[in-house]
């Protein structure tokens, strides 16, 4: 067995284009790995920076309105705090929406909503071509390298006048088709996977996520082989072959989608989160022109606990301001839990789209193993309003109590402190993908068996 | 080398017979026809929903601007306004970076916000396989029918042994390869039709510039062209039609898949950008060494407080024509403004310098330029993008040194905190409402006209050469 495998890959990488695609997709992949590396890397820089400036400016702006007669109002208002998504180990791989999706934003105590859709700068150019990393070379390239590997399995020995010799010697034909097809396929997996390796020990991947990906990709590689090898058991010759072949390439990896996209945006609308803002700033701009008693009954509604705090008297004061913005917020959380919502659809309508094209439901499971994804996205999110909450409950009595904030009491503001990634993978798609392979594995062994 | 017209005719009609007779050929040039047809129409409606979306909430939010009540004007600075970024006509052609950037901007005092509300932030992962739009088939797609239509061209010639013999009876190479060159182009014109037709509509309704319009089929024209030369290239070359197929595949992988998305890896990596948070605070930093108009002992404000004095002759900021609370405000926006214009300045700068280094790679892959051109064309490029948020960052300056000056002239010194001023001044306020562009400058194509060019010429040349040897074989 060991003998007929050593002629079968002496034989693959004699062809000058078997050898060249093998080559070629490694570089790929390695490239790949090293710009998901470099990206991380500066995504890291960028936060590292960005917080330790913000950290050192509030100090600096904090402690200037701080003493033994701070307001914490006046602190509150001119004090922003950094909050931070770092990017998992993993994210390299799969770079998601990261480059579109805002990793690091600074809150104060204002109003959250118009607070918490800021974007961070960006050129938008640089987005729109899309992520270069694994997950883009294993969706696109790796199919592509299949078709120069399997377009001509079964018709290459046609044309070379070799096929009625081939299924007259072997016993069983099937078993000769099987025996290359899992050659190739061994090759283009560790083609991909060995820089993916490698980038995982750089990175720190834990085992168990960097297992995950690589089942990923065996299961994704074999639908592709299944199917391929399905066509090069059908085609006459090896020219259609690789045509059909790309045929069917273009339209699972990027026709459909591209579709899909198309659907599942006009079906499920987002434009909520324009309405939700503007609610929210005409419920706290209208605070200013109504007695002050209308908005701390809104307040007191949800914040029952500074009832008995003394009355506002005079004019202007910081605890009547903050009342009314945390009002405006708390009359919006409908709108934010159906903004919210909508966008968990879009996501999950994609996720279904997945069920018919592997290719996104690679995207999919990799993004959430490498918390890239939408859900991180909104996790983080979760993350910024809970710490608001925090600094709220910190700030509130200085407020209510009308408590001086004095110097110290600067350095027991709460911070903000990222939660780890979950990483969970997506088990759905896996079983879907895992369907995926296994029916166009049966389907190439079928006809397969009936070359002739 | 001569050159019979004629039988280069006769050669690209029997291409177009075949290619007519062989079923998969005709169905994938009608899908892709039919896809171009699909993605105008959709696009199309997109635009539309887009632009009368963003229209509604323009309206909606001058309405609520004009409909607040008497208040101190220094309270409408900090109300603020929203303006949202009109879709240019052609839009439906080629979006561009609209879905990657924020359509709303909400603009107030002493502050340049961002913009909020990218469709690509709300959108499922689907969103970065494409979008189904004209510029994307024609981009994308197109080029890839066209190595389908056109690989086994010359190559299929020369496996059956029809080559040998066509040359044996006088045909000229160049007759055979302008032949073979002409049918291809002839589908790719058919199949582009289309595109051609709904961009013709939108300068008859008006809503396009012919110009811009112009441009746009001349750069695809092109574009296709070269595809089609590369096609009927590589087809002399490759030994067999299988592997001329496999290498031009292969080339439209690494240059329309591949190089743009790298391009940008290497271009940020070069010119990273400062994050909001360093810009933000770099901006206050500067803003405090210039002066701080809350501290009364400030040297700075202690200067513009006794020019404004000697300017009208009094000795006591109680005995201004104008309320002197109004002035500092005007003058605290200025200098901050200016500010935050230098630092934008600079960020604008930055991005202008990755593009452009992307577009170094425009001459490795000629759909760089294409996309790029496009972009600029249609008016939905990082330039148009960068042009509305100055256009928007204008606005809010005369929007807010406004409010301030009817804080300086029509609000009390004396009682200035509680003063406030009849709501019918807000309906006098500028609004944003910027036209629509129909089409971007027809100059910003000159690149890829130049590597379009650069290509034709090499295509051209190389077949000419391999024309030459294909006869001596």
């Amino acid at each position: 067995m060991t003998n007929v495998l050593h002629t079968e890959l002496a034989l693959v990488l004699r062809s000058r284009l078997a050898l060249v695609s093998l080559v070629l997709l490694a570089a790929i992949a390695a490239l790949a790995v090293m710009a998901g590396l470099r990206t991380v890397e500066s995504q890291r820089d960028a936060i590292e920076r960005s917080v330790a400036a913000q950290r050192a400016e509030q100090a600096l702006v904090a402690r200037q309105y701080a003493g033994e007669e701070g307001d914490a109002g006046q602190v509150g208002y001119y004090t922003f705090h950094p909050t931070w998504d770092p990017p998992a180990p993993l994210a390299f791989a799969a770079l998601g929406q990261r480059d579109v999706q805002p990793y690091l934003l600074r809150v104060r105590l204002l109003g959250l909503q118009a607070q918490l859709y800021e974007s961070d700068t960006a050129n938008p150019e640089m987005a729109l071509a899309g992520t270069f990393d694994f997950a883009f070379v294993l969706v696109y390239l790796l199919p592509l390298v299949a078709i120069a590997l399997v377009h001509d399995l079964v018709s290459g020995e046609r044309e070379a006048g070799r096929l009625g010799l081939v299924l007259a010697t072997a016993s069983a034909p099937v078993r000769l088709w099987r025996r290359r097809l899992l050659l190739r396929y061994g090759l283009v997996l560790v083609s991909v996977l060995l820089p993916f390796a490698v980038g995982c020990m750089v990175a720190g991947v834990q085992l168990v996520q960097a297992t995950a990906v690589a089942v990923v990709a065996m299961l994704y590689t074999a639908f592709w082989f299944g199917l391929f090898a399905f066509l090069a058991a059908r085609v006459r010759s090896s020219a259609n072959g690789a045509m059909a072949m790309f045929a069917v390439w273009l339209g699972l990896t990027l026709l459909l989608p591209t579709a899909a996209n198309t659907l599942i945006n006009q079906a499920v609308p987002a434009g909520r989160g324009v309405d939700l803002m503007l609610a929210q700033r005409q419920l706290v701009h209208a605070g200013w022109d109504e007695p002050k008693d209308v908005t701390f009954e809104r307040f007191f509604n949800t914040h029952p606990e500074w009832r008995g705090t003394p009355p506002v008297t005079v004019r202007f004061h910081w605890k009547w301001y903050y009342a009314m913005h945390q009002a405006g917020d708390d009359a919006v959380v409908p709108q934010v839990a159906e903004y919210e919502a909508s966008l968990r659809a879009r996501q999950r309508w994609a996720e279904r789209a997945g069920w018919l094209m592997p290719g996104i439901a690679v995207q999919v499971t990799m993004q959430r193993l490498a918390n890239t994804d939408l859900e991180a996205q909104l996790r983080y999110r979760e993350q910024i309003v809970a710490f608001h909450a925090a600094l709220r409950r910190y700030f509130y009595p200085y407020l209510f109590n009308e408590v001086p904030f004095r110097t110290k009491d600067v350095d027991a503001m709460p911070g903000f402190t990222p939660a780890p990634a979950s990483g969970l993978a997506d088990r759905q798609s896996l079983v879907v993908l895992l369907v995926l392979a296994m029916l166009a594995a049966l389907c190439a062994n079928r006809l397969l068996r009936k070359v002739e | 080398m001569t050159l019979q017209p004629r039988i280069a005719w006769r050669i690209a009609l029997e291409e177009w017979r075949l290619m007519l007779r062989n079923r998969v050929a005709l169905a994938a040039g009608l899908l892709t026809f039919a896809l171009l047809v699909t993605a105008a129409w959709v696009s199309h409606e997109q635009r539309e929903t887009l632009a009368s979306t963003r229209a509604h909430y323009q309206a909606l939010v001058d309405d609520q601007f004009d409909a607040q009540p008497d208040r101190h004007p220094h309270r409408m600075v900090h109300y603020g306004h929203f303006v949202f970024r009109p879709l240019p006509a052609l839009a439906f052609f080629d979006p561009g970076v609209d879905a990657f950037t924020g359509n709303m901007l909400f603009v107030e005092g002493h502050r340049q916000n961002s913009t909020v509300f990218a469709e690509a932030r709300q959108s499922s992962l689907l969103l970065r396989f494409g979008q189904l739009t004209p510029a994307f088939v024609l981009q994308t797609l197109v080029p890839l029918l066209l190595l389908f239509l056109g690989f086994a061209s010359v190559a299929r010639e020369r496996e059956r042994g029809n080559l040998r013999l066509m040359l044996a009876q006088g045909v000229a190479p160049a007759s055979l390869l302008l032949g073979k060159w002409l049918a291809l182009a002839g589908a790719a014109a058919m199949v582009a039709l289309p595109a051609v037709l709904v961009l013709a509509l939108g300068v008859a309704v008006g809503t396009a510039s012919s110009l811009a319009v112009t441009t746009l089929v001349l750069v695809y024209g092109l574009y296709l062209a070269v595809w089609v030369g590369l096609a009927v290239l590589v087809s002399t070359w490759a030994g067999s039609s299988r592997n001329a197929l496999l290498l031009l595949v292969g080339l439209w992988i690494a240059s329309v898949m591949m190089l743009p998305r790298t391009a940008p890896v290497l271009a940020q990596a070069g010119n990273p950008l400062p994050t909001r948070i360093e810009m933000d605070i770099a901006v206050h930093r500067d803003a405090l060494a210039v002066g701080d108009s809350h501290n009364p002992d400030d040297p700075y404000y202690a200067d513009f407080k006794r020019k404004v004095l000697e300017r009208h002759g009094v000795a006591r900021i109680e005995d201004l024509p104008v309320n002197y609370a109004g002035l500092v405000s005007a003058e605290g926006e200025r200098l901050t403004s200016e500010i935050y214009d230098r630092h934008a300045a600079h960020g604008f700068a930055i991005e202008r310098a990755q593009s452009a280094q992307v577009a170094g790679f425009a001459w490795l892959s000629p759909v760089i330029a294409v996309r790029q051109a496009s972009m600029a064309l249609a008016g939905t490029d990082l330039v148009a993008y960068q042009g509305f948020l100055v256009e928007a960052e204008r606005y809010r300056y005369r929007l807010i040194q406004e409010l301030n000056r009817m804080h300086a002239e029509e609000v009390e010194y004396e009682n200035d905190r509680n003063h406030r001023i009849s709501h019918e001044n807000w309906k006098t306020l500028p609004e944003f409402h910027p036209e629509p562009s129909s089409g971007g400058d027809p100059t910003r194509a000159v690149r890829a006209f130049a590597v379009l060019a650069m290509w034709s010429v090499l295509l051209a040349g190389l077949l000419a050469w391999r024309g030459r040897r294909l006869g001596v074989l």
